[in-house]
């Protein structure tokens, strides 16, 4: 798909003169009987047929796409529904997908998209602009439990969007909203198929297209046709004899004939499948990596030195005077205490301990996968016992003849530390991070706790000292808003401020509200920057190491390139090199 | 007879009343609610996580939402789970024959292991193949069954010679009716020889202890002296004596059928209702976890209910009227 980039700017920009230039006369245009113009995949050419076996250690719990929130759902439902356009998996640049092309006007708000032509849905109905606008009408409707209104609220109002023709829509947004085509890439659903349940309203569109839907109703336009699932086995896809995608030599994809993925109980039984080679990819833990790179011949398989995850580890303080009181709360609040206990933090023995050599050391809340907005000059906190102690000391703590840490009024720094009970890593991280907060002189309780219990104090009561937990992340550091702007409800340190409570944040917000409004992707980076400095500086969060990623992939399969979102993130150009099951 | 099972019935209206107010309590006022992913998810608004509490039913007071539950469920009508916004019902029924065909299966297996065991042991009590039963039952009994099941599943992986969990193969619907057969067998080894090991250890120990007590009685000795065969003596007079208490657990173990595999299926991703019990435990998900407890009483009631009929059948000196 690299090789589409320059010609859908291309296309963008220059409208329909790019058509009469004779320059892309070298490469003959591919077309297909039905789809005039094909999206041509940028990998090497495979051959048909073959059965792609994965794994997924939960259920999914809906064959709705834009209800669905969880992997175990939108992994699957990913085989089957694309968007207006998509992400690179190399370059991370947005590219068309239903959408062929798409113009913004001058004043940055409003959006046109083309729609490509031809393409039809798994029933053989056309994809039109009605499907793309009923989509979002779903959406939008009170009471559907969709996320994408969330991200598509612009400065408080929603986006508007109508249908211009048959294969054009247009969005309007409040303002210039540098994300947009970031969050425009939710899956398109068929009106014809789904309207009836919308006008029954938002609880019946909710069941519709549950898992209990037969799985031929659910209708897409991706790659493959959902065909069979037995719950707690199963899901099967078949390959979409009319997909709109062709390769190199103008041959239809998807090449595989048929995906299953396989429901399991856990990691340790994907493993084992993994290498009985009853499946074929599995997602190494950290600690599995050198003991799968010796295996890789006898298993007929390659694991990838893979990129760093999106998702952040990181222990958080209480900052919130309704949380709680007292001298605690005024450690907490103080800059230098934070920075103490990150300086105090062994993030390389975790790293060897924990994650095996597999991960970093981590200070922005930006992970480094993320390429473009990374931030690698914020100020670090390296371990150093010896820093640490002289900024407490500024700080007004002093260590007593008996070991123990106090501050300036003499109360003893003790404080209980919860994280969410069953995650080992976590748990193994709290254990350390106990440790070296010990050789401080502070008395630190660690107790985990179940994750609904842990969270119901994070949002709701408030009533908690200090907590180790982590979040997903994306490409888009304005998806984070939520935990970032001091309104937010996962501002954990103090959420739901309703007027800033230090400069600090109230400079994050400015920044926040500044990048949404702007559409220069490098001005955009130049705020969130500042973001990450400001969070280097203040440390609401401190953020431990990221983890590296291990696909491991049996060797019979072609077109495997390492991207971001994993290895087999491009299911339609996947094929079998050698003959196959 | 009729009298005492009708009696029986209209006592499980009481007890179902407690067992589900009980446990609607303890669920509701332990902190933490379904949501808490959602709340999670930086991607979600507190607003939007607002309005499925509301969707959810979750915002109404307690008491109503046990009376409106409470009454639904007198009419079979178990609510929506929440993680997957299918009728709970489906979602049970479409697990449920996989945890019955399992534990049926173990529970055959065994039965008829144990039985003859445990009539071996007692009759040859203290010899050498006594104590090597006696021993392996031990040894069966304090064996958990996740680290059996992840043994096995080990030795699967080792030998090849048994898939790795599951309950079919991908490839389940291109075979013949006896294929298909064939192929959930393939499958089944593993789990029932856990689940059967278990069982066959208590059940042979409790066999054989019954056995001895009634071997010990005048009219064994007298059979015994009148000439009658050994066999005659063990099968006809000995056995039926000593079964009553295996009736019993019998009826115990019906309650079982359900939930007496939920470990088990975790460890080797067996499609029954454990797992989805396990996971709709851990994530608040109500009225699933609400929808379980009662089957599960149900059928603990049922079961005893059937040993004790069993039990009038086989001893003629238990009446209940």
């Amino acid at each position: 798909m690299r090789g589409m980039i320059p010609r859908l700017v291309a296309v963008a920009i220059a409208g329909a003169l790019i058509v009469a230039t004779p320059v892309i006369a070298q490469s003959p245009r591919l077309t297909l009987p039905d789809v005039a113009n094909p999206l041509v995949a940028e990998g090497e050419v495979g051959r048909y047929g073959g059965t792609y076996v994965t794994t997924s250690i939960s259920d999914p719990r809906t064959f709705n796409a834009i209800v669905a929130q969880e992997t175990s759902s939108t992994v699957p439902l990913s085989y089957s529904f694309d968007g207006l356009v998509e992400t690179n998996r190399i370059s991370t640049e947005i590219e068309g997908a239903l959408a062929e092309s798409w113009t913004v006007s001058k004043d940055g708000r409003t959006w046109r998209f083309k729609l490509r032509k031809g393409v039809t849905w798994h029933d053989g109905v056309p994809v039109t602009a009605d499907d793309v606008v009923f989509t979002l009408d779903a959406a939008f409707t009170k009471g559907v439990q969709s996320s994408l209104p969330d991200v598509l609220t612009i400065a408080g109002k929603p986006i508007q969007y109508k249908k211009v023709d048959e294969f054009t829509v247009e969005f309007k947004t409040e303002q210039p909203f540098g994300p947009f085509l970031r969050t425009i890439g939710f899956s398109v659903l068929p009106k014809h198929k789904l309207e009836g349940a919308l006008k029954q309203g938002a609880s019946e569109f909710n069941r519709t297209w549950s898992v209990a839907t037969p799985p031929r109703e659910i209708i897409g336009q991706g790659p493959f046709v959902m065909q069979q699932y037995v719950p707690g086995q199963r899901i099967v896809f078949l390959r979409n004899t009319k997909y709109y995608r062709v390769d190199r030599k103008g041959q239809r994809l998807p090449y595989l004939a048929r995906i299953v993925v396989v429901v399991v109980p856990n990691l340790d039984a994907a493993r084992l499948k993994f290498e009985a080679k009853e499946t074929d990819h599995y997602s190494a833990r950290p600690r599995e990596f050198a003991e799968f790179k010796q295996k890789e011949a006898a298993g007929n398989f390659t694991i990838f030195d893979g990129p760093p995850t999106f998702s952040t580890e990181f222990l958080v303080f209480n900052m919130n005077p309704r949380g709680i009181s007292g001298p605690k709360l005024a450690w907490f609040q103080n800059a230098k205490f934070r920075q103490a206990v990150s300086h105090a933090v062994d993030r390389d023995a975790m790293v060897r301990q924990v994650y095996a050599g597999r991960a970093t050391a981590q200070f922005s809340p930006v992970s480094p996968a993320n390429k473009f907005f990374f931030n690698p000059t914020t100020r670090r906190y390296p371990y150093d016992p010896a820093r640490a102690e002289a900024l407490l000391r500024e700080a007004g703590f002093s260590k007593g003849a008996d070991g123990l840490l106090r501050d300036a009024a003499g109360n003893v720094v003790e404080f209980t530390m919860a994280t969410n009970a069953g995650n080992t890593d976590r748990e193994a991280i709290g254990n350390l991070v106990r440790q070296d907060l010990t050789k401080l002189g502070m008395r630190v309780t660690f107790a985990p706790e179940a994750f609904n219990t842990l969270v119901g104090k994070l949002t709701g009561t408030f009533n908690w000292e200090a907590i180790i937990i982590g979040l997903t992340g994306g490409l888009e550091p304005h998806t984070g808003q939520n935990v970032w702007r001091s309104t937010g409800s996962l501002h954990m340190w103090h959420p739901r401020q309703d007027s800033p409570a230090t400069d600090w944040e109230a400079e994050i917000d400015r920044v926040f509200d500044q990048a949404a409004q702007m559409v220069d992707q490098n001005k955009r980076k130049q705020l969130y920057n500042r973001w990450q400095e400001i969070v280097a500086e203040q440390v609401p969060m401190i953020y431990f190491t990221t983890t590296l990623t291990q696909p491991a992939v049996r060797n019979t399969l072609g077109n495997i390139r390492l991207g971001f979102g994993g290895t087999t993130a491009n299911i339609e150009e996947l094929y079998y090199r050698t003959p196959y099951r | 007879m009729l009298r005492h099972i009708a009696r029986r019935l209209l006592h499980l209206i009481p007890m179902l009343l407690g067992i589900t107010l009980i446990s609607f309590a303890i669920i509701q006022l332990s902190p933490g609610d379904f949501l808490a992913e959602a709340r999670m998810n930086p991607v979600v608004s507190s607003e939007t996580v607002d309005r499925m509490r509301v969707s959810f039913g979750l915002d109404q007071p307690l008491h109503i939402q046990y009376l409106r539950w409470f009454w639904n469920a007198l009419r079979l009508d178990f609510g929506y789970s929440f993680a997957f916004q299918v009728p709970v019902i489906w979602l049970i029924g479409s697990r449920l024959m996989n945890s019955v065909l399992l534990n049926l299966v173990s529970f055959a297996v065994a039965w008829a292991i144990a039985i003859p065991l445990g009539i071996h042991a007692a009759r040859r009590q203290y010899t050498l193949s006594d104590n090597v039963l006696s021993f392996s039952a031990y040894l069966g009994i304090s064996t958990p069954t996740f680290f059996s099941g992840l043994f096995l599943l080990y030795l699967a992986f080792r030998t090849g010679w048994f898939p790795i969990g599951g309950m079919t193969s991908i490839d389940h619907d291109f075979l013949p009716w006896w294929g298909k057969i064939l192929d959930v067998a393939h499958h089944m080894v593993l789990p029932v020889l856990v689940l059967g090991v278990l069982s066959v250890a208590g059940l042979m120990r409790q066999m054989r202890a019954n056995l001895l007590e009634v071997l010990r009685q005048d009219y064994v000795r007298t059979a015994r002296s009148k000439g009658l065969a050994e066999r005659v003596v063990i099968n006809k007079h000995v056995v039926r004596n000593a079964i009553n208490p295996l009736i019993t657990i019998f009826g115990f173990s019906l309650g079982g059928l359900l939930g007496g595999s939920a470990i088990l299926e975790n460890v080797m991703g067996w499609p029954g209702i454990g797992k989805l019990i396990v996971e709709a435990t851990i994530q608040k998900d109500l009225y699933v976890v609400m929808a379980s407890l009662v089957l599960g009483s149900v059928t603990l009631v049922a079961g005893n209910l059937i040993a004790d009929v069993l039990l009038v059948v086989s001893d003629p000196r238990i009446r209940y009227d």
